[in-house]
């Protein structure tokens, strides 16, 4: 699972209003080497939570001095792109569990799929 | 009330004490064992009980309670030696079936008959032989019975309703039960049922009407219902609240059963012979027929339809289903392609991904509900996870495109349809767009016939298998075969069974079972996709999921495994028309394409 994902998923558990963002408890986390589109990051960035972006990487330890606000003009500048393409496409959680942060259900992630099916009573 | 649930009614001596009750106890919690439940009562102004006549046991059927001691029992139960059964062990464990021994002679399952020239040298234990000179002696049977099978049922297991073959056995079968009270359903053909409670060290003589015309067998289940307290007639369980019998539920534990009986050397001359088969019955007949499924009649029915006929179908063909999803359909591609760059798409019901990749240039996520499938996306390296159509864990509003191509077509009822597709609009963000595929009862369609049906044709011009005039009785078979009646909107099927479909014949019902035939390895190359089939299947299906369970017979495993998948096919307009039950959302294009109809949705 990818911090872009994680970006997008929350918790769907029956009740639940703060279900998002999601707690990361990572037991295995990898490193890949993707290729660099600047156009296609810098056209995410305003589809982002950027704080639960930031407070994610944090969390994994993959910070890496990602700006904890965008600046304006972020679309050009390519350093920045670069830290952002790093934490949001090459950073994956491959083991682990996703948290709910209001009820605490624990949904699990293997091989970098995070299995997100909630039991009949939670729906 | 909501139907289709059990209840349980009370009746209090008093208003008091009944509302006492009420107070006390609605909404209370009770621990059973593993389960827990909570109790709701309400009050109701009458009871619709069936005025049923007090039920008697079928003609020939005695029950003798009592017919061991304690120790006679413990005695028994410890002769029985599990360990040297000569029966796979390994595979009755795995199949979680009840345990079986036989002595004096070896009974089989393949052909429900005894092999009566080679006995088995043990004969019966030395401990059953005082209980066998008692029954001969208390007049239950002539003379000493020379077979023996013991079953033991763990809590949750049965034995599926036989007759005792006719040729194999003489009249009066013994049976005595041990260590644990169970409820033994005796069914005659003309559907009368009657449920008897077998209690420990209890006797059943069954002999004439009960031993070769009803059959008799065991719900596979953990809890029974047994009269509450001592009736008049202790065995039999009648529902006439009116003789004040009450009921309750009795816990099953671990029973033995022993039953002995005599071999038969002669052929059977029984007054039965619609059951019997020395006089021309088939060997195994059931009173009842096989049971296909029918449609489902609440969320939970239906969620247990798609648990069996989709998502155990899916996960346990991924991997062949995968390898036939190669070649994305061109108008999902166009309008992939049409979406802006960097335009947040969810794919809901990915299966493997196809069309994660179309567009490199948008936020692709996709989700199924097989976990499987979506290993094979990220096999691919596309980014999707496990969840269900109906709650799909990403925010309201967040989504530019979804797309659900050959998914909502699996719910099985209207209402979890139009579920699915609320849950793709409340995705989308204001001005989104979402594209819906879903199958077409209509293959053919303006005279074109879908591809689906084209490689039917297709396939019997090149291989020769079959001359054309028989191919086109086997689809005029295909209209006969189904039991279904005139297709129209909402369509109830007259009894509310599926039918199994003939793949790459037209559709003559909206919902159906079609069979997929798992192939080894990889599929074959070239594969159509519409047409589901990884086998070309133009007979009537003869290795169909067996519905039924032979009696004292193993399920059969098929040479080449079939699965039935659910499809609820949509009529013309009928997607439009789902669509346009949800508020928010304008149908921009409706379309046909190669035998699925099509929606194009844009959010206000």
């Amino acid at each position: 699972m990818k911090l872009l994902t994680h970006n997008m998923l929350t918790s769907h558990v029956k009740g639940v209003t703060k279900g998002y963002p999601l707690l990361i408890k990572a037991t295995e986390v990898k490193v890949n080497e993707v290729e660099f589109n600047p156009e296609f990051v810098s056209r995410m960035i305003p589809k982002l939570e950027w704080s639960a972006l930031v407070q994610a990487a944090e969390g994994l330890g993959h910070l890496h001095e990602l700006p904890a606000e965008l600046t304006p003009d972020y679309e050009k500048n390519e350093e920045f792109l670069k830290k952002a393409h790093r934490v949001l496409l090459e950073v994956e959680v491959i083991e682990g569990c996703l948290q709910c942060p209001e009820s605490g259900r624990e949904f699990p992630i293997s091989r970098g799929i995070p299995n997100m099916l909630l039991n009949e009573d939670e729906v | 009330m909501p139907p289709h649930k059990p209840y349980a009614f009370v009746t209090y001596r008093s208003e008091e004490s009944a509302q006492k009750a009420h107070v006390h106890l609605n909404g209370q919690h009770m621990e059973c064992g593993e389960n827990s439940v909570t109790l709701y009562l309400s009050f109701v102004n009458s009871v619709a009980c069936q005025a049923e006549v007090c039920v008697s046991l079928p003609e020939g059927l005695v029950l003798v309670e009592d017919f061991v001691s304690a120790e006679e029992e413990a005695l028994l139960l410890a002769a029985v030696d599990w360990s040297s059964t000569n029966d796979d062990v390994t595979a009755q464990k795995a199949l979680k079936h009840r345990r079986v021994k036989h002595y004096g002679y070896e009974f089989r399952y393949d052909n429900n008959n005894v092999d009566k020239d080679k006995p088995l040298s043990a004969g019966l234990p030395k401990e059953c032989m005082h209980i066998l000179e008692r029954c001969v002696r208390n007049g239950h049977i002539d003379i000493m019975p020379d077979q023996l099978t013991v079953n033991q049922y763990q809590s949750g297991q049965g034995i599926p309703p036989h007759v005792d073959t006719h040729s194999a056995f003489e009249d009066t079968i013994l049976s005595l039960s041990l260590g644990a009270k169970a409820v033994m359903e005796f069914r005659h053909p003309d559907g009368r049922v009657v449920p008897v409670v077998l209690p420990e060290r209890s006797l059943l003589v069954m002999k004439g009407e009960s031993r070769y015309l009803w059959s008799h067998g065991i719900t596979p289940r953990k809890f029974d219902m047994v009269p509450a307290c001592d009736p008049q007639s202790p065995a039999v369980i009648t529902s006439d609240l009116s003789y004040n019998s009450s009921l309750t539920l009795n816990k099953r534990g671990t029973r033995t059963s022993l039953t002995f009986r005599k071999i038969r050397h002669a052929p059977c001359c029984c007054a039965f012979p619609s059951a019997c088969d020395s006089q021309g019955a088939p060997s195994a007949p059931l009173p009842s027929p096989p049971s296909p499924p029918s449609l489902p009649r609440c969320h939970a029915d239906a969620a247990r339809l798609e648990e069996e006929y989709v998502h155990r179908v899916y996960d346990a063909i991924a991997s062949h289903f995968s390898s036939t999803r190669h070649s994305p359909w061109p108008r999902v591609c166009h309008f992939l392609s049409s979406l802006p760059p960097g335009s947040v798409l969810a794919d809901v019901g990915c299966g493997n991904g196809k069309y994660l990749g179309i567009n490199p240039k948008v936020i692709a996520v996709g989700c199924d509900r097989s976990s499987a499938l979506v290993q094979i996306c990220a096999e691919r390296g596309y980014q999707a996870f496990v969840s269900d159509a109906l709650s799909v864990p990403l925010r309201t509003a967040t989504c530019d495109a979804c797309i659900s191509i050959a998914v909502i077509h699996h719910f099985s009822t209207q209402v979890r349809r139009l579920a699915a597709v609320r849950e793709l609009v409340r995705l989308l963000k204001p001005g989104g767009r979402a594209l819906i595929y879903v199958w077409a009862l209509e293959q053919e369609y303006n005279q074109q016939k879908s591809k689906y049906l084209k490689d039917y044709d297709k396939e019997h011009a090149e291989n020769h298998h079959i001359p054309t005039d028989s191919a086109l009785e086997d689809i005029k078979e295909a209209g006969n075969h189904s039991c279904l009646g005139h297709v129209s909107e909402g369509n109830q099927v007259p009894d509310g069974k599926l039918s199994v479909h003939i793949n790459r014949t037209a559709f003559n019902a909206q919902d159906l079972l079609v069979p997929w035939h798992l192939k080894e390895g990889k599929g074959k190359k070239g594969e159509k996709e519409a047409g589901e089939d990884g086998k070309k299947t133009c007979l009537a299906p003869d290795t169909v999921q067996d519905f039924s369970s032979g009696p004292q017979s193993e399920p059969e495993s098929s040479p080449a495994a079939v699965f039935h998948r659910y499809y609820h096919v949509f009529q013309q307009g009928e997607l439009e028309q789902l669509c346009g039950q949800v508020s928010g959302v304008k149908v921009q294009s409706s379309y046909h394409d190669q035998g699925n109809w099509c929606v194009m949705l844009e959010k206000d």
